[in-house]
């Protein structure tokens, strides 16, 4: 122990005393899966990461990187700990282009005040938040009169993820259906390695072949090749309209033939979500109020010019009602935004309410999702345990929560064994089943990355190279890397 | 083992009549459209991902340097062989695997032309959207290797945004899948890190590639300028008004006059610049953007702006841009063409320093650009005999990549860094950025015989 006091005085001459944490509660409050760090650090800026974990090198301390926390229960247990580094001090927006359409900000920027940023003064803004003050500084900006654009993901936690977290697990949302995924929209980053070298690749052109594209490595490795410090994004200008459509059914086979049909046109909506009653009833919506949700509701988002948003939505509420909808309700722009966020919000407001509540995602070939769908609520139906199940028709995504009160001996083996067939049935329909949160004490039944894929070689290959001592995040994320 | 005994040892595994060792053979294969060359020992043409593994296998075992060749359309040197070796040219994998329209896939042998298969996928309503100038002799293999672009990145991302699994053919032989059918699949995005390698990881032997619905509608413009930085400012101001275009694609009038002198599209000759605007998706509202457009065109000084009526009249606008990089070939002897991409807004700054490095070293450059994501093309026209245009040819187009980076751009948007631009990597590396590469390509090649001495610069001072 006398020798760690020794690394927080050097911690302490990197970052300053008020920003080592060592008390109990402090280490407490930072536990990863149980497991409390000897240290919480926060740094400022890129160096001064790169002092820490240049230290943590030569000391050989394992790095757990945090951004507020809200995804700190994806992976496995870390084999050990002694830093948790969090980039709260680190949210400036270094570069605001929005005439390029490009944003340039630290890791620890939230998402939110990224989207507060970029709206135009009249409050049109890419989420439905209270206020458009951002908690951000910002240091160099581009002319301020261009505005009205947006950072197009819709990730879970979208009101307190910071971006560095939605980046390291490539956290995504509905809308990837029209905006496609968080790596695609990452253009450039400024990284620590695990030697504490500072690192940049790629930059502020949407076109860029100048040597490997490291944010694309960086992008979903849950910190287990590096700190991402600085992060360089495309933007789109914001929508000209945005609109929802809720219709519900009594039968999943005409819930998902509407989600079908719709993805047999050509409309181009932003997300179709085929969701159980459970599911929609929690996100507790208010905007709908004669909307009656029945066993199933299928979302169609649509954020497109105008015109094109009033054909879709007349064409798709019809499909509905030919086929029997039960119920259906319109959401216009605020109401629409104030949707979307209950969306993203889910999963935290459930972890709220369910202290043993497990989600997992599942991911398949786009045509099986029906097949796989009805698979899995055979077999959580089976298993007498309440869930949430929500499609992402169209992507090849279905978000799986169970509801599970207080995680006991019984229910988490019941849980294991649900999780564990539905893994095989996602499986054999070419994709996977990835835990993305679990209580602690469970996560030793359960198989959190699901199957090893046969790539997996060329990753240990990479996370042997570029993390020679094992220092970050280790045994957090695929195959115990 | 000598040459002989390799070329013999490649037809056990790929038969007598798929490896070319004739002098004649090889000299062909020294050479791509950059302005490098060097010759191979052997060039082998495998039919399966299992000759691949086993021609990949013997060169491991013999540490025999090993490149993949698609159609050799390469600007910067990539697929030249310059530490001799085995040249694997996937012109037999040119198969059309599968298309899968309920999963919205192709999956598809590396020497695919990328044309074939966007006719193929377009006969059923779908399209794959990256569109390189060269897609008619370009193959989805070279494509995969230099993240290819083209005109419609703006809106629809580059080639990487468009793979979902590859498979893959490591240094030792051993064949992987990566990525798949089925999105997310967890673990490093290894598919996302191969796109855009430049060859120098391992040899791609098939690809799953996104398929996208073809557009209901398209409309096209062409707008006539006299200054550039009034079609530069048009570009700025169309995506100011929330319009996302399909494309937006400039030329300055030497390339105007190149193709006026060959093909002739019916381009004023008096004129500065056209700009070609595209937009595409549902018909509702698009009326009344293209109107917005040629509002703002307007409102940026254009001469004549016009809109083509049907797919006859869009061709015709099309056909210029599509022409001018062989126009501006037929009207000299050799251009080199810079890749140097820059934020969209800093256009007009980079063009006209571009035509100060003209002036300065008196070479002619003529400039056809993505103008939507910034990425131009300067064409440095010479005659490649006169070795002292050559020189200054060289340090021009050093120049204007320098020109780029100091804005705040790049060396190269889609043509890749090979060997042609391994100097002006320090432009915009500094040796700890370079030094991160090294390592993620030492764990897929740590003996260095794949692709040997591209896009990455040797260590200034080794050990």
């Amino acid at each position: 122990m006398a020798q760690f006091t020794e690394t927080v005085e050097k911690l302490v001459s990197i970052v300053g005393k008020e920003h080592v944490k060592t008390e109990p509660d402090d280490l407490a409050t930072h536990a990863v899966d149980n497991l409390k760090p000897k240290a919480v650090v926060f740094p400022k800026d890129t160096q001064q990461v790169s002092k820490v974990v240049e230290l943590a090198s030569r000391e050989n301390l394992a790095i757990v990187p945090r951004g507020s926390g809200s995804k700190m229960s994806m992976g496995n247990p870390p084999k050990r700990l002694d830093l948790v580094v969090c980039t709260s001090r680190m949210n400036h927006m270094i570069d605001v282009d929005t005439s390029n359409l490009t944003i340039t900000v630290e890791a620890g920027v939230k998402f939110r005040d990224i989207q507060a940023r970029l709206a135009t003064e009249e409050d049109r803004c890419y989420l439905p938040l209270g206020d458009l003050t951002s908690q951000a500084d910002e240091a160099i900006c581009s002319d301020r009169s261009h505005s009205g654009c947006f950072l197009p993901i819709d990730p879970p936690f979208s009101d307190i993820a910071t971006i560095g977290g939605i980046i390291a697990t490539n956290s995504t949302g509905p809308r990837r259906l029209l905006y496609n995924l968080p790596r695609d929209m990452i253009l450039g980053v400024r990284l620590v390695a695990p030697s504490g070298l500072i690192a940049g690749a790629g930059g502020k052109t949407v076109k860029n072949v100048s040597g490997y594209d490291t944010s694309k490595l960086m992008a979903g490795s849950l910190g287990t090749l590096g700190i991402m410090c600085e992060m360089t994004f495309r933007l789109l200008p914001l929508p000209e309209k945005m609109a929802t459509l809720l219709l519900s059914f009594e039968s999943f086979s005409d819930a998902s033939k509407v989600a079908k049909q719709i993805f047999d046109t050509t409309l181009l909506p932003a997300a179709v979500e085929v969701m159980n009653g459970a599911t929609f009833t929690a996100m507790n919506i208010k905007d709908a109020p004669g909307f009656e949700p029945g066993e199933y509701v299928v979302v169609v988002a649509f954020e497109a010019f105008q015109e094109a948003v009033d054909r879709m939505r007349s064409e798709i509420k019809k499909m509905g009602l030919d086929l029997g909808a039960k119920s259906d309700a319109s959401l216009d722009d605020a109401s629409h935004q104030r949707f979307w966020l209950a969306v993203s919000e889910l999963e935290g407001m459930l972890a709220r309410k369910f202290s043993g509540l497990v989600c997992a995602k599942l991911n398949y070939r786009i045509s099986e999702w029906e097949d796989v769908y009805n698979f899995c609520q055979k077999v959580l139906s089976d298993s007498k345990i309440d869930y949430s199940l929500q499609a992402h028709a169209g992507s090849g995504i279905c978000l799986l929560r169970l509801l599970i009160a207080e995680s006991d001996g019984e229910t988490t083996e019941a849980a294991a064994r649900a999780l564990e067939k539905m893994l095989q049935k996602s499986v054999e329909a070419g994709g996977n089943l990835v835990i993305q949160r679990a209580p602690a004490s469970a996560k030793g039944k359960l198989r959190m990355w699901g199957e090893l894929s046969p790539d997996f070689i060329v990753m240990r290959r990479l996370k042997e190279q570029l993390d020679t001592s094992g220092i970050m995040s280790p045994g957090r994320f695929v195959g115990g890397l | 083992m000598d040459n002989k005994e390799l070329a013999e040892r490649l037809r056990e595994i790929a038969g007598k009549d798929y490896v070319l060792t004739s002098d004649m053979d090889r000299m062909l294969y020294s050479y791509d459209a950059s302005l490098e060359k060097a010759i191979p020992d052997v060039v082998v043409l495998p039919n399966s991902t299992e000759e691949v593994s086993k021609i990949m296998s013997l060169a491991y075992r013999e540490k025999i340097p090993i490149l993949g060749r698609g159609s050799g359309t390469n600007l910067t040197g990539g697929s030249i062989p310059v530490k001799g070796g085995i040249v694997v040219h996937f012109s037999r994998m040119n198969r059309i695997l599968e298309i899968d329209i309920p999963n919205r896939t192709a999956t598809v042998e590396p020497g695919v032309i990328t044309l074939d298969l966007q006719t193929e996928v377009l006969k059923k309503g779908f399209i794959y959207q990256p569109d390189p100038a060269s897609q008619k002799v370009s193959t989805i293999g070279g494509n995969i290797a230099e993240n290819s672009g083209g005109p419609h990145c703006l809106k629809y991302g580059v080639t990487s945004n468009h793979i979902l699994g590859l498979e893959v053919v490591l240094n030792d032989g051993t064949v992987i899948w990566t990525g798949g059918k089925s999105r997310d699949n967890p673990g490093y995005d290894l598919a996302g890190l191969f796109v855009g390698s430049e060859g120098t990881l391992g040899l791609v032997t098939k690809a799953i590639l996104k398929l996208e619905r073809a557009p209901e509608t398209i409309k096209t413009m062409l707008a006539i300028y006299e200054t550039i930085e009034d079609g530069a400012n048009t570009v700025s101001a169309i995506i100011a008004e929330g319009i996302v275009p399909a494309t937006l694609e400039m030329m300055d009038n030497p390339v105007m006059r190149a193709v006026e002198e060959t093909i002739k599209v019916g381009y004023p000759l008096d004129a500065a610049a056209v700009l070609i605007i595209e937009l595409d998706g549902m018909p509702e509202g698009m009326d009344e953007k293209a109107q917005k457009i040629m509002e703002i065109c307007k409102q940026n000084n254009v001469r004549e702006v016009k809109l083509a009526k049907d797919d006859a009249e869009r061709d015709l606008l099309w056909a210029g841009r599509k022409g001018a990089f062989g126009a501006v070939g037929q009207v000299r002897p050799s251009y080199l063409c810079c890749d140097g991409t820059v934020p969209r807004t800093k256009l007009p700054e980079v063009l006209n320093k571009v035509m100060d490095i003209s002036k300065k070293y008196d070479v002619p450059i003529g400039n056809v650009f993505h103008a939507g994501d910034g990425n131009l093309h300067p064409l440095i026209m010479f005659d490649e005999r006169n070795k002292d245009e050559l020189k200054r040819v060289l340090k021009a187009s050093t120049d204007i990549l320098k020109a780029c980076v100091d804005v705040g751009g790049t060396i190269s948007g889609e043509h890749g860094v090979g060997l042609e631009k391994l100097k002006e990597t320090s432009f915009i590396f500094c040796e700890n950025d370079i030094e991160f590469e090294r390592h993620i390509k030492k764990a897929f090649d740590p003996d260095d015989f794949i692709n040997p001495g591209k896009m990455i610069p040797e260590p200034v001072c080794e050990q």
